[in-house]
């Protein structure tokens, strides 16, 4: 072999351990080792062994958030309080707020006030509200009436979970809310507990893209920077 | 000209891999959201357990804004020989949520014990499942989680699961490196001669 072909080889062999080294960092999947938990400070000086972390029996490790949100609001289907299947489609042409909820979320039962006086302001302007319970129906139903929410509620188990995941939610926090425009374009996806303030902000600037006084890149870019802004009145 | 920028196109595009999600430049971004607000939950709820004499201990170290539910927690045994008795937990601080009720919560770190014994000690690992289900005060819930435990496998490793190897870094640096230094080379006239087949 050609003496300056063994440097190159190494180059060749450094760089694909670059990258797998890459991959390793960027997916967080190294594998599974047992480990001291939690650092010296949460270990009780007198311990007289170390502790041994586990391995995760239900989920992926890993970041529980949206890994890949999809462009465009993808087609589903799923029952509604009577258990009639019922399509997203049913509300095309209209923007919407796409609330994934359950009931034993607390942060989930304190937006809905909020939900209901956001369908109630908006919804004359071709904005829906649509709840998508991930729950057992009779307790989604029960809580519902006693509420006496207003906006239409789509209801499921594995089925909803699957819709949650086709939203790049694979691991099923709750609440989070997806807002689109009349077209069907996934303009952000909100976590956690939703505000009125986050909520204003995210649907003044779904009706600008809506009255093409912006575009989807220039939309993202505004609700990104406002709800920066927001974020440490709301923190905690 | 051509070959030297090929392989810094290259080189960036191997450095990003090891790159956050988050740190992805503009122009690879699509639908964004706040998900940086929250923690994953293996670092929000931090679990082990270890062996003390006839009782295991299962503690949970809790992310500051973070608590789980006392209600919603369990310990239950995995491998065949082992029996447990109902897992002993402290005192939790009370919440009240006016959507929700009061619910016994845990913050900051909190220690299960379960005293156990064995038919056929020795024969298998000790082996547990541990369940828990918790949420941030910012307005986030996680789905209960379930680990198994190994509290018998003292003197593991020391890295945390899911944690980098902290030369990871470093390779991915020197990979990149070397393959500009490889681009140089070849950018010189230099060619790789293969050997005849």
């Amino acid at each position: 072999m050609n003496s300056r072909a063994l440097p190159i080889a190494g180059a060749l062999l450094l760089g694909l351990f670059g990258i797998w080294a890459g991959l390793r960092v960027h997916t967080g999947h190294a594998p599974v080792r047992l480990a001291a938990a939690g650092g010296a400070s949460a270990r009780a000086q007198s311990d007289p062994a170390p502790m041994v972390t586990g391995v995760d029996a239900a989920f992926d490790e890993g970041v529980p958030t949206p890994s890949k949100i999809p462009e465009q609001l993808p087609d589903f289907s799923l029952g509604d309080r009577t258990g009639k299947p019922t399509s997203v489609s049913t509300w095309r042409g209209k923007s919407l707020i796409l609330n994934f909820w359950a009931t034993w979320c607390a942060p989930c039962r304190r937006e809905i006030p909020l939900l209901e006086s956001l369908y109630a302001e908006w919804g004359d302007r071709d904005v829906e509200v649509v709840g998508i319970a991930v729950d057992y129906r009779d307790k989604v139903v029960a809580y519902a009436d006693e509420l006496k929410i207003a906006y239409p509620l789509l209801i499921g188990e594995q089925d909803a979970l699957d819709v949650a995941a086709a939203f790049g939610v694979g691991t099923p926090v709750f609440p989070f809310t997806v807002f689109t425009d009349r077209r069907g374009d996934i303009v952000t996806l909100y976590l956690g507990e939703l505000h009125k303030p986050q909520a204003d902000l995210i649907l003044s600037v779904v009706q600008h893209l809506d009255q093409h006084r912006m575009d989807l890149a220039q939309a993202r870019q505004s609700i990104a920077a406002g709800l920066q802004a927001l974020a440490p009145k709301h923190a905690g | 000209m051509k070959l030297l920028i090929r392989w810094a196109v290259f080189l960036a595009a191997t450095l990003s891999l090891g790159a956050p999600a988050s740190a992805k430049p503009w122009w690879m971004r699509g639908v964004e959201s706040n998900e940086s607000d929250f923690l994953p939950p293996d670092v929000a709820f931090r679990v082990a357990s270890r062996v003390d004499g006839n009782v295991l201990r299962v503690r949970w170290v809790i992310a500051d804004g973070y608590y789980l539910y006392r209600h919603k927690m369990e310990i239950k045994a995995e491998s065949p020989d082992l029996t447990l008795s109902a897992p002993s937990f402290p005192r939790g601080t009370l919440k009240t949520d006016p959507y929700l009720g009061t619910q016994e919560i845990f913050v900051q770190q909190v220690e299960g014990t379960v005293a156990f014994s064995r038919f056929d000690a020795g024969a298998h690992p000790i082996q547990i499942k541990v369940t828990y289900q918790g949420c941030a005060e910012a307005g986030l819930c996680y789905p209960p989680l379930s680990k198994v435990l190994f509290p018998g496998a003292e003197g593991a490793a020391t890295a945390a699961p899911g944690q980098p190897h902290p030369w990871e870094g470093v390779a991915i640096i020197g990979g990149g490196l070397a393959f500009l230094l490889a681009g140089l080379l070849l950018r010189k006239g230099r060619r790789l001669d293969l050997p005849a087949s």
